[in-house]
C-alpha cells in the first residue's frame, strides 16, 4: 500500500467520522430528556419573533427522521412528509450553511461566537502543545539515557505526580498563585488595550497567555516524558542500537540519529490517540481561567442552560478533534517507513 | 540473564504463584496499595471520622463562612460556613463509588469487545475496532458533558455516562492482548487436541489477558475519578452528594479566591491527587511486574575492566605462521547484578592470526556470545571485565579509554550481528547505515565517493545498487545478512567477529552467505572469529575451534584434531550429539542433564555432572588447562600428562 | 481396519488469500502454501518432510490435522474422507491424530500446571470415568515420556522445567490421547544440540512400543535418518522427490533435493564437499513460475521446464520424483 492509498483511506475515515459526530451531535440533543430545541423555545430570555425564527429555522414541526414521526422505530408514521422536510435535513442543510443556531445567551448567531473563540482556542493547545512535547521529549530522552539513576527516579516521580494533578486544581493553584504576583486573573486582554501599541498588545497577551499555557505544559508534558522515556529504554535496548555502538559511533550520535526518531513513533501515537483527551484538559484550563476559547464556551453553555452554544461547541470540538487526529496519523507515516511501504 | 528458580522437591504442592507475594515486593505497588486502602478506611467509617454531619446546618452562622483552619474546624470552613474536612472526609465516598462503579461498566464493555474482536478476528473484528476507532477520536469529556447536561445530573447518571463512553481503551488493549495470545503455540495446541472455542477462552486466553485487564483497570478507575471530579468542578454533580470536584467548584465561583481562603481551594484537590496518585503508581508497580524492562540497556556506562590475577604466562595458539593480529590472554568475565557475581567467562585465552577463520562453538550459555561481545567491550552494562588483556596492534581493548576504543571499533574490528535479529535500524535506509560508518571512521572521505563506496559494498555482497535506498523491512533475511556483512567490511578492518551470522536462515541461505562470508575472508584478508553452536558449519569453514563449555575453554586445536581425535570428553559427547547426513543409520545420543547455571557453578570441573567418565577428583578440582600437541589444549583431568 | 494406508493425501491444496482482506481492497492473489500434494502413509509409518521455510510443510501438516481447512482435495484417514468435517466429527478426529510443535517454550500454557497441561485433552474429550482414573492416565503419560517419578512433576509449572523437559510434556499430553498419526514439527530445532538426541530417540521408541505412524517435519534429515522409513522433499507447496530413506539420501534424483541435500553441514572437516548452491531465494508462492516451478533456479533447466510442469515419475517402486529431465529414466 503506498503513501497516496493510505492518505486516501485515512481521510475516508475521517469523514465518516465527522458525518458521525453530526448524526450523534443531532440525536444527542433531540433524545435526550432536555430535548433542547423544544425546551429551548420555552426559554424566558427569548423574544417570540426569535421563538417563532427557531420554530421554522429547526423545522420543529416536521417529523425527526423520515417516515419516523418520533424516534421510536417501533412507531411507525406515515410516510406522508417531504423526505428533504425532516428535521434531521434541516439540521443538516442548516449545517452546511455554517448555521448552527442562535445563542439564548448572547442572542446571537453561535457560529460567530465560536469562530473568534476556536483561534484562541488553537493558539492555546499550540502553544501547550509545542512546549509540553519539546520540554517532555527533552526530559524524557535524558531520563532513559541515564536510567536507574537519581535523574531517571526523579523524573519518574515528578511525572507521575504531574500526572495524577486534576488539571482544572493545578490551574486554580497557579491561578492563586499568580493573581498576588501580578498576572491578570482572566481573558486574553486587559479591556481597553485595543488602543495601545501592538507590541503592548502582545506583550499583554503573553501576560494572559502565561498560566494557561504553564499549566497545560505541565500536565501534558508529564505524560509526553513518561512515554518518550519508556518508549527510549525500549529502543536503547535494541540490537540495531548495539550495532551503533560496535560502529564507534558516541552517545550523542547514537541518540541523535538512531534513538530518537524510533522513540518517538509511540508518542506520535499516543498524541494522536490523546487529542480527544486533550481536549479535556483544554476545557478545565479554559473554565479556570476564563479564557474565551471553544472549551469556556461548552463551560458557560453547561452554567448557563444555553443549548445551542453547547450543541455548537461540541461538534467543533468534535471535528477539530478528528481533523487533528488525521494530521497525526499522517506525521506518523511520515516518520516511519513501514507504513509506506509496508 | 535468567531467573533461577529452585528445584521443587518430589510431590510438591502446587506453586501457585503468589500474587501478594509479588505485588508487596514491589515499592511502587505497594505504596499504591496503601494509599488506597488509606482513601478506603476513610470512606467506609466517614461517619466515625467527620467530626460533624455534612447535611446539617445547625448552629452555622454568617460569620462561618470561609474561616481559616482553626481546632474548632481543621480545615476551616467553606462557603456556607460548613466544615471542610467533614466534607473532605464524605466526599472520598463519591470518588470511590463513581469510580469504581463507572470503570465497572467500562471494564465489562471493553473486555467483551476486545475479546471478541481479537478472539473472532475478521469482520467481527474490523467493524467492532472501527467502531471503537471511531469512538477513540470522539473527545470523551465534552461528550460526557453535554450528556450529563442534557440530563440530570445525578450521582447514577453520571456513573453510567462516564462507564459507557469510557471502554475505548479497554477494548484496545483486551483486543491486542487477545490477539497476542491467540497467536501463541499452546493456544494451537488446544485446539489440535480438540478443545473448543469456549474451553479455549475460559482455559488458555482469559487467564493470560485478564492480568493486563486487571492493570487496565485501575487505570480506568483513576481516569473516571478525575471525569467526575472535573464534570463537578464543571457544575454537573449531584446536588445531593458531596464530591471534591463540587467543593472546588462552590469554592471557586463562590469567592475563595477573593478572600483568600486557599484552605476552601487546596483541600479537596488534594483528596483528588491522592487517590489518583495512589491508583497511578498501583497501575505503574503492577505494569513493572507484568512487563518486567531489561535491567539496562545499551548505552549505560559498562563497569570498569581490572586484574583479578597475576599476570599468567601467555597462551600461544595457531599453527599459523602468520603475525598474531587479535591477542586473548586470560580474559575473564563477570555479571554483576544486586552484589551477585556470576562468572560468565574465566580465564579463556587464544591467538587469532592474519587470515585465520577460529570457530567459537558451545551450547546456549556457555558464554560463546559473552567472550565476544566482551572483546570490543560491547557488553552489557552488568558485564565487566574482570581480568585478563586483549591485545590489538599492541594496544590492550580491555585497557582503552572509551573514546580511543570507538575509533578502534569497526575500523580495526567489526562485528557481523545476526541479521534476523534486528541490527538494522528499520527507520534509515540500508546505504544511510553505511555511510554513516564510513563516515565515522573516514569524516573526510568524499561526498561524491560516498555513494559509490556504499555501492561498491553492496556489489561486493551481491546486492544491486538499486537497493541501497531501502530499508530494512523491504529486504529478505539473506539480504539484510548480506547487507549487515556489507556494513561491517565498510572501514576496511582487519578482524571481523562474525555472531551466528546464520542461525536464523534457511540452509540455502546459510550456505550463500557462508560462502559470501568465506570468499571475502580470502578476497580481503581478513582474519574471523566465527561464532556458532552449528558442528556442521564450523567443520566446514575453520581453520582451529575453540570449544567452550560453562564460560571456560573445554578444547582447542585445529579443525581436523577437534573432529577427528577430540580429547575432552565434553568434545566428544557433543559430536555423538551431532546429526551427520553421510551416516544417516547412525543412532545419536545426547549428554544428559543440562549447562551448568552461571550462577550456580559446580565445584570443580564445570562438565562434571554430566561428564560420562567423571570420577571423584573431577567434582573437587577444576581442570588446568593442559597442552596435548603445539596447537591442542584441553581443560581436563584425564588428559593430564 | 478399513484401508491399508492411515492417511492418504489426493491432490491436497491450500490457498490463502494474499494480504490483507480489508472491506476496500480486495485483490484476487493467492498464496499457494500447498499445491497438489498427494501422499500415502501406511499403518506404523514414518515419514519425514523436509524443504526451506516457505515450502508449505507447516501448513500441510496444520491441514492434515484440520486446523485449516482444505482449499481442494482429499484427505482419507483410515479410508475415511475426513477433509471437511463439522466440529463434532472434527473433534473425534483429533483424538486420533495429535501433533508436537516445534517450540517447547511457547507451546505450553505458562499458567497451567503440568497436570493441567496433560489431563486437559482427557477432559476435553471425556476419556477416563473419574479424576482417579485420569491421574492415573496422566502418570503414566508422563512416565511414558521419560518423566519419572511423574509425581515430581505434576505440580509444576512449565517456566520450572528445561527445554528438553517440556517438549516431554508436550510428547506426554498429545500420547494421553493414544493417538493412530503423530504429526511432530521440528520438535527439537529450538532445543540444544547436547539434548536433541533425547528427544528424537523417545520418539522413535514410543513410535516402536505403540506402533504408530509420525510424520516428521524437520530441515534437518541427519537427526531421523536412523528411523524414519521414507522422505519427501518439498518446494513451493509441491513433494519435488519422495522414497525411501536411502533412496533419497545416496541416490537424490530431483535438483532441487540434491542441491538442499549438498548444504546441509556436515560435522567432517575431511569431507569438504562440493556444494551446489543455489542463487536467489525462494520464489514469492504468490506468483508462482511458469511450468516446472523450480526452473528459474534450476543449475540443469531446459527450454521444456519453462512451459511444463512435471507430475512425479517413478524412479523405482518407491522412489519418485517430479522432474521432466527424469521423465524416462530407467
Amino acid at each position: 500500500m503506498n503513501r497516496w492509498h493510505l492518505l486516501q483511506k485515512k481521510a475516508l475515515w475521517s469523514l465518516f467520522t465527522i458525518a458521525f459526530v453530526i448524526v450523534l451531535n443531532f440525536f444527542l440533543f433531540r433524545v435526550l430528556p432536555g430535548d433542547p430545541a423544544r425546551a429551548g423555545i420555552k426559554d424566558p430570555r427569548l423574544t417570540p419573533e426569535t421563538i417563532e425564527a427557531l420554530r421554522t429555522r429547526f423545522g420543529l414541526d416536521k417529523p425527526v427522521i423520515n417516515c419516523f414521526k418520533t424516534i421510536n422505530p417501533l412507531v411507525l408514521g406515515a410516510c406522508d412528509v417531504n423526505p428533504l422536510e425532516t428535521q434531521f435535513v434541516i439540521y443538516v442543510k442548516n449545517l452546511f450553511l455554517g448555521d448552527l443556531g442562535v445563542s439564548y445567551y448572547y442572542n446571537r448567531p453561535v457560529e460567530d461566537i465560536l469562530k473568534e473563540r476556536l483561534w484562541n482556542t488553537i493558539l492555546l493547545i499550540g502553544l501547550g502543545q509545542i512546549l509540553a512535547i519539546l520540554i517532555g521529549m527533552a526530559y524524557g530522552i535524558f531520563a532513559a539515557w541515564k536510567a536507574r539513576t537519581v535523574i531517571d527516579y526523579g523524573a519518574l516521580i515528578t511525572g507521575l505526580i504531574a500526572w495524577s494533578l486534576p488539571t482544572f486544581w493545578l490551574g486554580i493553584i497557579l491561578l492563586f498563585w499568580g493573581s498576588s504576583h501580578g498576572f491578570p486573573i482572566s481573558g486574553k486582554s486587559t479591556p481597553g488595550m485595543s488602543s495601545y501599541p501592538l507590541m503592548m498588545q502582545i506583550g499583554d497577551l503573553a501576560k494572559h497567555l502565561f498560566l494557561p499555557t504553564v499549566t497545560y505544559t505541565i500536565v501534558y508534558m508529564a505524560e509526553y516524558m513518561l512515554i518518550m522515556r519508556s518508549s527510549l529504554l525500549d529502543v536503547l535496548s535494541e540490537d540495531y542500537i548495539l550495532t551503533a555502538k560496535a560502529k564507534g559511533l558516541s552517545v550523542f550520535q547514537i541518540l541523535k540519529d538512531h534513538a530518537l526518531k524510533n522513540g518517538m513513533l509511540p508518542l506520535v501515537t499516543v498524541i494522536a490517540i490523546n487529542l480527544g483527551y486533550t481536549v479535556g484538559g483544554v476545557i478545565q484550563i479554559e473554565s479556570v481561567f476564563s479564557w474565551p476559547g471553544l472549551g469556556g464556551a461548552l463551560y458557560e453553555a453547561v452554567n448557563r442552560t444555553d443549548f445551542p452554544m453547547l450543541q455548537g461547541a461540541f461538534l467543533l470540538i468534535a471535528v477539530s478533534v478528528v481533523v487533528a487526529n488525521f494530521i497525526a496519523d499522517l506525521t506518523y507515516s511520515y516518520l516511519d517507513p513501514r507504513v509506506q511501504t509496508g | 540473564m535468567n531467573v533461577q528458580l529452585t528445584e521443587s522437591s518430589p510431590a510438591a504442592p502446587v506453586q501457585r504463584v503468589n500474587y501478594w507475594k509479588i505485588v508487596s515486593r514491589n515499592r511502587v505497588a505497594l505504596l499504591g496499595i496503601l494509599m488506597i486502602a488509606v482513601a478506603v478506611i476513610v470512606a467506609l467509617f466517614a461517619p466515625l471520622i467527620a467530626r460533624y454531619d455534612p447535611k446539617s446546618s445547625e448552629g452555622i452562622s454568617s460569620s462561618d463562612v470561609y474561616n481559616p483552619p482553626s481546632a474548632k474546624h481543621w480545615l476551616g470552613t467553606d462557603d456556607v460556613g460548613k466544615d471542610i474536612f467533614t466534607n473532605f472526609v464524605y466526599g472520598t465516598r463519591v470518588s470511590l463509588i463513581v469510580g469504581f462503579f463507572a470503570s465497572f461498566i467500562s471494564i465489562v464493555i471493553g473486555g467483551i469487545i476486545g475479546l471478541m474482536a481479537g478472539f473472532y478476528g475478521g469482520r467481527v473484528e474490523n467493524f467492532l475496532m472501527r467502531f471503537t476507532d471511531i469512538m477513540l477520536v470522539i473527545p470523551d469529556l465534552p461528550l460526557i458533558v453535554v450528556i450529563v447536561a442534557l440530563t440530570k445530573a445525578s450521582l447514577m447518571n453520571i456513573i453510567f455516562v462516564i462507564g459507557i463512553f469510557g471502554w475505548t481503551t479497554t477494548a484496545r488493549i483486551v483486543r491486542s492482548q487477545t490477539l497476542a495470545v491467540k497467536s501463541r503455540k499452546f493456544v494451537l495446541r488446544a485446539k489440535a487436541i480438540g478443545a473448543g472455542n469456549w474451553h479455549i477462552v475460559i482455559h488458555h486466553i482469559l487467564p493470560l489477558v485478564l492480568p493486563i485487564m486487571v492493570v487496565n483497570a485501575i487505570l480506568v478507575v483513576s481516569s473516571a475519578i478525575l471525569s467526575e471530579s472535573t464534570l463537578a468542578f464543571i457544575g454537573l454533580s449531584d446536588p445531593t452528594a458531596i464530591s471534591w470536584g463540587q467543593m472546588l467548584n462552590f469554592a471557586f465561583s463562590r469567592g475563595a479566591m477573593s478572600v483568600g481562603a486557599w484552605w476552601a481551594l487546596v483541600v479537596p484537590g488534594f483528596g483528588i491527587v491522592w487517590i489518583v496518585l495512589a491508583l497511578t503508581l498501583l497501575g505503574n508497580g503492577l505494569e513493572q511486574i507484568l512487563n518486567p524492562r531489561l535491567e539496562s540497556h545499551h548505552l549505560m556506562p559498562g563497569r570498569p575492566s581490572f586484574q583479578s590475577e597475576a599476570e599468567a604466562a601467555p597462551v600461544k595458539t595457531g599453527k599459523s605462521t602468520a603475525p598474531v593480529l587479535l591477542d586473548v590472554q586470560n580474559l575473564s568475565v563477570n555479571y554483576v547484578s544486586d552484589g551477585k557475581v556470576a562468572q560468565a567467562v574465566r580465564n579463556v585465552s587464544f591467538q587469532l592470526h592474519e587470515g585465520e577463520l577460529i570457530g567459537l562453538v558451545g551450547e546456549s550459555g556457555c558464554g560463546k556470545t559473552t567472550l565476544m561481545m566482551a572483546l570490543t567491550r560491547l557488553l552489557p552494562a552488568a558485564g565487566e571485565i574482570s581480568n585478563g588483556h586483549v591485545i590489538f596492534h599492541g594496544k590492550d581493548l580491555a585497557a582503552l579509554t572509551d573514546e580511543e576504543l570507538s575509533n578502534l571499533r569497526w575500523s580495526g574490528i567489526s562485528v557481523v550481528f545476526q541479521g534476523a535479529m534486528n541490527a538494522l535500524n528499520p527507520v534509515r535506509t540500508v546505504g544511510d547505515q553505511i555511510e554513516e560508518a564510513i563516515l565515522k571512521h573516514i569524516p573526510h572521505f568524499p561526498p561524491k565517493a560516498l555513494s559509490a563506496r556504499v555501492e561498491e559494498l553492496l556489489d561486493l555482497v551481491g546486492i544491486s545498487a538499486e537497493h541501497k535506498n531501502h530499508f530494512p523491512h523491504q529486504y529478505s533475511g539473506g539480504m539484510r545478512q548480506r547487507a549487515i556483512i556489507a556494513m561491517a567490511l565498510s572501514c576496511n578492518p582487519q578482524v571481523v567477529i562474525a555472531d551466528e551470522p546464520t542461525t536464523a536462515l534457511d540452509v540455502m541461505i546459510q550456505a550463500q552467505i557462508l560462502e559470501l562470508l568465506d570468499e571475502l575472508r580470502k578476497k580481503l584478508g581478513l582474519a574471523v572469529l566465527f561464532v556458532t553452536h552449528d558442528l556442521g558449519i564450523v567443520a566446514e569453514m575453520c581453520d582451529s575451534v575453540l570449544v567452550m563449555y560453562g564460560g571456560v575453554t573445554a578444547e582447542y586445536a585445529d579443525v581436523d584434531t577437534i573432529y577427528n581425535a577430540p580429547r575432552h570428553p565434553y568434545t566428544q559427547e557433543l559430536l555423538k550429539a551431532f546429526p551427520d547426513l553421510t551416516k544417516p543409520e547412525r543412532r545419536l545420543t545426547s549428554i544428559p542433564g543440562s549447562p551448568p547455571k552461571l550462577d550456580a557453578l559446580p565445584p570443580g570441573c564445570r562438565f562434571a555432572p554430566r561428564c560420562p567418565v567423571a570420577f571423584e577428583r573431577c567434582s573437587k578440582e577444576a581442570p588446568a588447562l593442559h597442552r596435548l600437541g603445539e596447537n591442542h589444549l584441553a581443560s581436563c583431568h584425564l588428559v593430564e600428562a | 481396519m478399513t484401508s491399508e494406508f492411515i492417511l492418504e493425501v489426493k491432490g491436497l491444496k491450500k490457498y490463502f488469500q494474499a494480504g490483507s482482506s480489508g472491506w476496500f481492497s480486495k485483490n484476487g492473489k493467492q498464496v499457494h502454501a500447498v499445491d497438489d500434494i498427494h501422499l500415502q502413509l501406511k499403518h506404523g509409518e514414518v515419514i519425514a518432510l523436509v524443504g526451506e521455510s516457505g515450502c508449505g510443510k507447516s501448513t500441510l501438516a496444520l491441514t492434515l490435522l484440520g486446523l485449516e481447512e482444505a482449499t481442494a482435495g482429499q484427505i482419507l484417514f483410515n479410508g475415511q474422507d475426513v477433509t471437511h468435517l463439522a466440529d463434532k466429527e472434527k473433534k473425534e478426529m483429533r483424538r486420533k491424530i495429535q501433533m508436537v510443535f516445534q517450540d517447547p517454550y511457547e507451546s505450553l500454557n505458562p499458567t497451567q500446571t503440568i497436570q493441567e497441561i496433560v489431563v486437559e485433552p482427557l477432559v476435553v474429550h471425556g476419556i477416563g470415568a473419574n479424576e482417579t482414573e485420569r491421574l492415573e492416565r496422566t502418570k503414566k503419560a508422563l512416565e511414558d515420556s521419560g518423566l519419572k517419578p511423574a509425581e515430581t512433576y505434576l505440580n509444576r509449572f512449565p517456566h520450572q522445567l528445561s527445554g528438553g523437559q517440556r517438549q516431554r510434556v508436550v510428547i506426554a499430553s498429545a500420547l494421553a490421547l493414544e493417538p493412530q498419526l503423530l504429526v511432530a514439527d521440528e520438535p527439537v530445532s529450538m532445543l540444544d544440540v547436547s539434548i536433541r538426541a533425547e528427544i528424537i530417540n523417545l520418539l522413535a521408541e514410543l513410535q516402536k512400543t505403540r506402533g504408530i505412524s509420525v510424520i516428521f517435519i524437520t530441515h534437518d534429515l541427519g537427526t531421523v535418518g536412523f528411523f524414519a522409513d521414507r522422505v519427501a522433499v518439498m518446494y513451493l507447496g509441491r513433494i519435488v522427490e519422495i522414497g525411501g530413506m536411502n533412496d533419497v539420501l545416496k541416490n537424490t534424483k530431483h535438483p532441487y533435493s540434491q542441491a538442499l541435500l549438498s548444504v546441509i553441514p556436515v560435522p567432517n572437516p575431511r569431507l569438504r564437499r562440493k556444494r551446489i548452491i543455489l542463487q536467489g531465494e525462494t520464489p514469492n508462492p504468490v506468483n508462482l513460475p511458469s511450468g516446472c516451478r523450480f526452473h528459474p533456479r534450476c543449475p540443469i533447466a531446459e527450454e521444456k521446464c519453462k512451459q511444463q510442469d512435471p507430475h512425479l515419475f517413478n524412479l523405482n517402486a518407491t522412489h519418485q520424483a517430479a522432474c521432466l529431465l527424469l521423465e524416462n529414466y530407467q
